[in-house]
This record gives structure tokens, C-alpha cells and sequence, in this order.
């Protein structure tokens, strides 16, 4: 379970001036086993927020904790023990540029696991052949278009089998197919392993099909935490906006 | 407003000391007891000393070919031929080899140590290695300090022996004087131990130097790509600075 209670956070700049408020006062709960899918304009802190979750930046205000341990006052150490059950996604992929396809999905299991060299080639294999990169395995992640480095990104986040996934833009630069397969399959892991999922996504067509519950973020806030069906049937005007996107409206 | 720009600029300086006096501490915490990947000490010695080893080969035997044609003068005049081991020796092992080899490695192995890390923070790469529950200092910036550290070490061996083998032969050509000779000078007792340490002492303080430069400015990079090619600047300019600076001190310090 990942819950966060009034947090808040801000950004000084380098140079001095006003800080940067880029959360206000966020409190949700994402329940065991949910697929919480988080929406909103750009900017809005979304992204921030999956950071605050794994403890890469802390809040400036608020608590969060995840699985009952309270991310904020953790120690670097603490928080690389719980981190070792956190599977992420970035919004760049953040693929190690020195290593190779393969390497790069295999690199969870060689650091975190005792599992021989034949295993991790299964494994790896077949989570090549789950986001469609059969054959890519020994290519460097500089040859790559956006969409497959992409899909090299949601293998390796995957690969542990985590029981707390984070995704950034999951389908950003896919096309319709491979993007509606990455959810599907998105959607079948979690469901397997029981996890915990947050996906930020700004597809929200596919999104929406996918996910249990739904929080909307704006200008730092959370405007909205509810069910998929209460989101899509929310009269909140921004909500109702954004999710269909309409262009009249107060966004 | 000039007072205001001098306060900043010292409080610049200051902060960066200080974060590069806790990025060495944490270097540190991570070699007793040592948590170091292995893997990645071997491949940044490959690609840090074994790929510099041609361009300090280079740099070395013209130094020492140089030193010969700049005191050939002299040397004539006075009919010094006998000096000229001492004299290339002097220079070379205390002075000349480490801070050419430590100024050859900064621009090399330094700012392409700076690119990469920056590059790595800035595509998010440290981040993921965090998330995967692994310590950024032990996997990526320990091997990268060790490796720095030992390649100039190496280097600077390295291209004491070529320089004086550059200065011999080139002592042979311009000069005549023969290789026995100028054999003769560097070992007539004139040098010592001590000659050769001090240049290895240097070497070691100018490694550290380099590694703590580029790590930091590396691991500091911020705004993407330009923010890259604005670390690699700051590393080029600290490390030189600080070399020359180092050298001064340690020189004064282990003067004899």
C-alpha cells in the first residue's frame, strides 16, 4: 500500500528566487494490489510524485509511506531495502547506455538475485518476446528509436517481478498496436503478481481501460482519487475536461 | 555590487570544497570494508590507462626530446655533457612527467569522466540505479576514483622512463653524447629515491584531484546537454587549477 498524507513539495532555484511549489498538500492511498492510474496536464507533478514514492527526492511537507514504512525519515540504506521490491519506469527510459539490450534487461536479476546465467537469458528472452524486441538483444541502446527504447524500459521494469511497479509514460512514442499490447500486458503482470501499480499516462483512452482507481493532478494539487468509473462519470469541470478532452472548459 | 559578486563567488567555491570533501568521504566509507564493483574498476581501468597509454607515450618521449634540444645550448657551451642524465632526470622525475602526464589524463580520462556521469544524471540513468537498489558511489564513482588514481600513478612510471629514453636519444643525436653517458649522469649518484618519489607523490595527489574534480562536476551536472558540456569546462579549468596549485604545495612541501 503507498500512502501520502498533506505532501508537499518545492523546488528552490539554482539562482535564488521564488521556489517552485510542484506539490500542495497531496494526500491519497493506493491500496494493495491496485492499478492506480495518475492523469493530468503537463507539469502538474506527476512525475515528481512517482520520485517522492521510491524516496529519490524527499518532500519539503507530508508523510508518505509504502508498505508501511515511512519513506521520508528512512535512511539511504532502509531505503535501498525497499526499493529492492520497486520495479520503475522513467519518463526517458533512463536505459545504461554501456550496456546492451540484453544487459540492460538482465541487470535487476544479475545485481539483485542468485539466479545462473541460463535462467537470466530465459527470463530475458522472454520478456524480449513479451514487448515485441525478439532479436534486439545484443543491439546498444543508442541504435534505438524512442518507442523501442521504451519497450526495453518496461522490460527491465518488469523483470524482477516487484510487488510495487512505478510507470512513467508506459506507451509514450508507441504506435496504437504496440501501445494497447503494453497495457494488456501491463495489466496481465500486475494481475498475476498482485501488485501495486502507479502509471502516469497520458493516453488516457488506454489508460482508463486498465486501471482500478484514478487521481487527477492540477497546477501541484490532487483534484481528484476515485474509482476509473466515478472519473469517467466525475461533473467535476477540469476532470470532465481533461478525461474527454474537450476544449471548452476551465483548463 | 562588487562586494555582493565576491561573497557569491566565494560561497561558490565554498560549497563546492565542501561537496567534494563529502563525495572523498563517501569514496572513502566505500573502500574500508571494501564495496567496490569489481567489474566496473576493471573495464575503467582498461578504458582510463590502457587507452591512454599511446597519447602519454607520445607526450612523454617529445618532453624529454625537448628538455635535451633546451639545454643543448648550455650543455655545449660548458661542455656539461656529463650533467645532461642529471639535468633531464631532475626535471622529468620531479616535475616534468606528472604534471604533463596528470594535464594529458585530466583532458582525457577527466572530461570524458565528467561526460558520462553528466550525461548519466541527466537522462535519469543514476536515478534508475538507485531504484534498483544499488549505490551509485560503490557501482559507478569508487571504480571510476580507483581507476583515475592508479592510471596517473601508472602513467607517470610510465612516462618516466620513456621521457628519460626520449631525452637519451635525443642527447645521442643533437649532441653526441651517448646513451652510456648520459646513463652515467642519471645514476652518478646525484639523484635519488627521493627524486623519484617526490614525482610519484605528486602523481597520486594529482590523480585525486582529477578523480574528485570530475566525479563532482559529473554527478552536479544539471540542465541536460548544455548542462553536460558546462560540467566537462568546470572540470577542465578546476582540475588544471588545481594541479597547478597541488604541485605548488606539495612541491614546497617535499622540497628538499
Amino acid at each position: 500500500m503507498i500512502t501520502f498524507a498533506g505532501v508537499s513539495k518545492s523546488f528552490r532555484p539554482s539562482g535564488g528566487g521564488r521556489p517552485n511549489h510542484v506539490l500542495r498538500d497531496v494526500s491519497f492511498r493506493v491500496p494493495q494490489g491496485c492499478l492506480y492510474g495518475l492523469i493530468g496536464p503537463g507539469a502538474s507533478g506527476k512525475s515528481v510524485l512517482l520520485k517522492l514514492i521510491v524516496g529519490l527526492i524527499k518532500p519539503s511537507a507530508g508523510h508518505i509511506e509504502v508498505d508501511g514504512q515511512d519513506v521520508v525519515t528512512s535512511s539511504e540504506l532502509e531505503l535501498q531495502r525497499m526499493r529492492l521490491k520497486i520495479g520503475m519506469l522513467f519518463q526517458n527510459n533512463a536505459l545504461f547506455d554501456h550496456l546492451t539490450v540484453a544487459e540492460n534487461i538482465a541487470f535487476p536479476l544479475r545485481r539483485l538475485t542468485t539466479l545462473s546465467d541460463d535462467a537470466i537469458k530465459l527470463r530475458v528472452d522472454e520478456r524480449l518476446a513479451h514487448v515485441a524486441m525478439t532479436g534486439f538483444d545484443e543491439r546498444m541502446p543508442s541504435g534505438l528509436s524512442g518507442g523501442q527504447k521504451k519497450r526495453i524500459g518496461v522490460a527491465r521494469a518488469t523483470i524482477a517481478e516487484a510487488s510495487i511497479v512505478l510507470y512513467d509514460e508506459p506507451a509514450a512514442g508507441l504506435d496504437p498496436v504496440t501501445s494497447q499490447k503494453i497495457f494488456e500486458l501491463l495489466r496481465e503482470e500486475q494481475h498475476a503478481a498482485q501488485a501495486t501499480v502507479v502509471m502516469v499516462s497520458s493516453d488516457l483512452d488506454r489508460l482508463l481501460t486498465v486501471t482500478d482507481r484514478v487521481g487527477m493532478m492540477y497546477r501541484g494539487q490532487l483534484i481528484f482519487d476515485g474509482t476509473t468509473r466515478e472519473a469517467q462519470e466525475s461533473l467535476e469541470p477540469r476532470v470532465k475536461q481533461f478525461i474527454h478532452g474537450l476544449t471548452e472548459g476551465p483548463l | 555590487m562588487a562586494a555582493e559578486a565576491v561573497g557569491a563567488w566565494f560561497l561558490e567555491i565554498a560549497e563546492t570544497t565542501g561537496a567534494m570533501t563529502v563525495l572523498l568521504a563517501k569514496v572513502l566509507a566505500r573502500l574500508v570494508p571494501p564495496r567496490v564493483d569489481a567489474r566496473e574498476l576493471v573495464k575503467n581501468l582498461y578504458k582510463m590507462g590502457v587507452r591512454s597509454l599511446p597519447i602519454v607515450a607520445v607526450t612523454a618521449l617529445f618532453t624529454g626530446a625537448i628538455m635535451v634540444i633546451q639545454a643543448a645550448t648550455i650543455v655545449k657551451r660548458y661542455g656539461a655533457e656529463g650533467l645532461l642524465g642529471w639535468g633531464a632526470g631532475f626535471g622529468t622525475l620531479r616535475e616534468i612527467a606528472p604534471l604533463l602526464t596528470a594535464l594529458m589524463i585530466s583532458g582525457r580520462v577527466g572530461a570524458n569522466n565528467t561526460a558520462e556521469l553528466g550525461t548519466m544524471v541527466v537522462t535519469e540513468q543514476l536515478d534508475a540505479l538507485r531504484v534498483l537498489a544499488i549505490d551509485p558511489i560503490s557501482f559507478l564513482v569508487a571504480p571510476r576514483f580507483i581507476a583515475i588514481v592508479s592510471t596517473l600513478f601508472m602513467m607517470t612510471l610510465f612516462a618516466d622512463a620513456l621521457a628519460l629514453l626520449g631525452a637519451a636519444y635525443t642527447g645521442d643525436a643533437l649532441l653526441g653524447v651517448s646513451p652510456t653517458t648520459f646513463y652515467n649522469g642519471l645514476t652518478s649518484g646525484l639523484l635519488n629515491f627521493g627524486d623519484v618519489a617526490t614525482g610519484l607523490v605528486k602523481s597520486v595527489v594529482f590523480g585525486l584531484v582529477i578523480a574528485l574534480t570530475s566525479c563532482h562536476f559529473g554527478l552536479a551536472t544539471k540542465g541536460g546537454a548544455p548542462g553536460v558540456g558546462r560540467a566537462v569546462n568546470a572540470t577542465v579549468m578546476a582540475s588544471a587549477a588545481g594541479i597547478f596549485v597541488l604541485d605548488y604545495l606539495t612541491s614546497f612541501a617535499l622540497g628538499d
